[in-house]
């Protein structure tokens, strides 16, 4: 059927003028959050740690806040999307439309991808911006596949999370707490601010079961070349998680779950 | 000609609500369809279930002979719904929404943007194409859902109270709008609470209470059921009631009422010239006579309100 398609586009066009017309709310968030991390953690906190892994500590912790601004930017898009539609009811102009389920929930997901990327973009041009005056280097990305491949891949992981989340949610509280008691620990507790082996034996095997470990090492591989995982090992379980939650995102959708009693 | 609504034994249940008990109904294409029902007769779960946004739970239910749940994307391109409650994107300008609506039917991009000026025409309210939802009056409220309904120029329109809280001049040019669109081929199920409206607009109507369909007829031959009152003056008042003969067994009583003749029967305007005869016959002289109709309204409290204790706590 021919209209498909357009049907598609249509949804992900209408989600992304939907942040992209509130710059204030989309773009300004995480450019003070991280001009303030850069500073604290990375200008002020990396003059007494110096060093990690053999990288100035600023360097080290810049692709962790890129993920940490991606991941959390594309779940809360897709989270506060769903649910606002359905707290308003106006999610029934995509239910009621001819849409397939499994286009629905491409178009939620895809679009609160590309914010996620755009917010990772953003993030790393402005570490990149500060790092490279500041330590007259010229740090940039060292693979350039593995860190396109990991940024999709992890915001559309969040996205998906992102949808589940926004089905889920009975009210605005719940989206909160979804971010701020999972979301948050997660990605704090993902190897963002400090390397797997600089930590307890027992500590690094219980941060391994984090999968904001993979993502943070897979994206730190792109920027600076060094892993801690193996970055292909990753990116395939990356994957298939994202495959399964959105695969369980369309089986939602198709139950009606949250959205039709 | 495949009907434009086809239901089966359709039920839905909410928790311990029966909201539909096995209703049934063949709305036939290009009629105009009321679908009138007491506050928790099932009438919105009916809507919602054709439409996406119920799931039933038991029955059958085809738009234009596609299954609602397996073939539900063709079941969807075809319906246009203007729903009772305002559910409306209100983060764009209400242009916006229309394309945004049109582009999910598949309709580009230009044609949407065309499509969408030509609708807010229609309804009348295209200077406030730049204004969010919000911000608009509730009489724009209730003709934007119409403009959004319209704008996939769907094969059946959905109404659900599409006139209530509306002034009389809304109201009219909503009746104008949608005789048009259905002179022009496009079905209309209407479901509202002003029988008028029923009476005036559909051809057929469908009465559900309780979550089934107690009856199906055209609004005429509901009325015919009802009883009319004939009201006959004479020159000279008689002592009594004559006794009438006439009527074919339509008659259900006859009485005096400050001198003059109070027929009660069925079919009022067809018995009328009958009496009329018959006391001629009899040497009484009339000068004036009266028929008062039995209206829809009527009828339609009198077939629902021995139902009325099983609604309370139904779900619409």
């Amino acid at each position: 059927m021919s209209y498909l398609p357009t049907g598609f586009k249509t949804l992900v066009r209408r989600e992304i003028l939907r942040f992209v017309r509130r710059p204030r709310n989309t773009f300004a968030p995480p450019f003070i959050t991280n001009i303030l991390y850069f500073s604290v953690f990375g200008v002020i906190l990396g003059e007494r740690i110096r060093e990690i892994s053999g990288v100035p500590y600023i360097v080290f912790i810049l692709p962790g806040l890129v993920v940490l601004g991606a991941v959390s930017n594309a779940f809360e898009n897709a989270s506060f999307s769903i649910f606002h539609g359905r707290w308003n009811e106006y999610i029934h102009e995509t239910l009621t439309s001819p849409l397939s389920y499994g286009q629905m929930v491409w178009a939620y997901i895809v679009s609160s991808a590309t914010r996620g990327v755009i917010v990772g973009v953003l993030i790393a041009v402005l570490g990149l911006a500060i790092i490279n005056p500041l330590y007259a280097a010229s740090v940039g990305v060292s693979r350039p596949f593995y860190l396109v491949a990991f940024m999709l891949v992890i915001t559309l992981l969040f996205a998906s999370l992102g949808v589940a989340g926004g089905l889920w949610a009975e009210d605005f509280d719940d989206l909160t707490m979804m971010n701020q008691f999972i979301l948050r620990p997660l990605v704090f507790f993902g190897g963002v601010f400090y390397s797997l082996s600089d930590i307890p034996p027992l500590l690094r095997d219980v941060s391994l079961m984090n999968p904001m470990i993979y993502m943070v090492n897979g994206v730190r591989y792109g920027f600076i070349g060094r892993a801690e995982v193996n970055p292909n090992l990753s990116l395939l379980v990356l994957l298939v998680l994202t495959g399964l939650v959105a695969a369980l995102d369309v089986y939602l959708f198709k139950r009606g779950y949250g959205l039709t009693e | 000609m495949t009907a434009a609504i086809e239901v089966s034994d359709l039920r839905k249940r909410y928790g311990d609500v029966q909201a539909l008990d096995g209703a049934s109904l063949t709305v036939p294409e290009g009629s105009f369809f009321g679908l009138l029902g007491p506050n928790g007769a099932g009438k919105t779960t009916f809507i919602n279930i054709l439409v996406g946004l119920v799931r039933k739970s038991g029955g059958e239910a085809r738009v234009f002979g596609h299954d609602v749940e397996t073939d539900y994307q063709e079941a969807r391109d075809a319906i246009g719904l203007a729903p009772q409650e305002f559910n409306v994107d209100r983060f764009f300008p209400i242009k916006e929404v229309l394309e945004h609506k049109a582009g999910y039917h598949g309709i580009p991009a230009d044609e949407a943007r065309e499509r969408a000026d030509d609708v807010l025409r229609r309804v009348g309210i295209y200077e406030k194409r730049n204004t969010r939802f919000d911000w608009l009056s509730g009489g724009m409220k209730r003709r934007f859902v119409l403009a959004r309904a319209l704008i996939t120029e769907p094969d059946l329109l959905i109404l659900d109270e599409p006139t209530a809280g509306v002034d009389v001049q809304l109201r009219r040019d909503l009746w104008n709008l949608i005789t048009e669109l259905n002179d022009n081929g496009t079905t209309i199920l209407l479901t509202t609470h002003y029988i008028e409206e029923a009476e005036r607009l559909c051809d057929e109507v469908a009465i559900l209470d309780s979550g089934s369909v107690v009856e199906v007829a055209s609004p005429e031959d509901l009325m015919d059921r009802g009883v009319d009152k004939i009201t006959i003056s004479f020159r000279e008042s008689p002592t009594s009631a004559p006794a009438l003969t006439a009527g074919n067994g339509h008659i259900e009583d006859v009485e005096l009422v400050d001198g003059r003749l109070v027929v009660t029967a069925r079919q009022g305007g067809v018995v009328a010239p009958d009496i009329v005869r018959e006391l001629d016959r009899e040497g009484h002289e009339i000068v004036d006579l009266d028929i008062s109709r039995t209206s829809l309204e009527e009828v339609f409290v009198e077939m629902t309100e021995g139902q009325s204790s099983n609604i309370e706590g139904a779900t619409q």
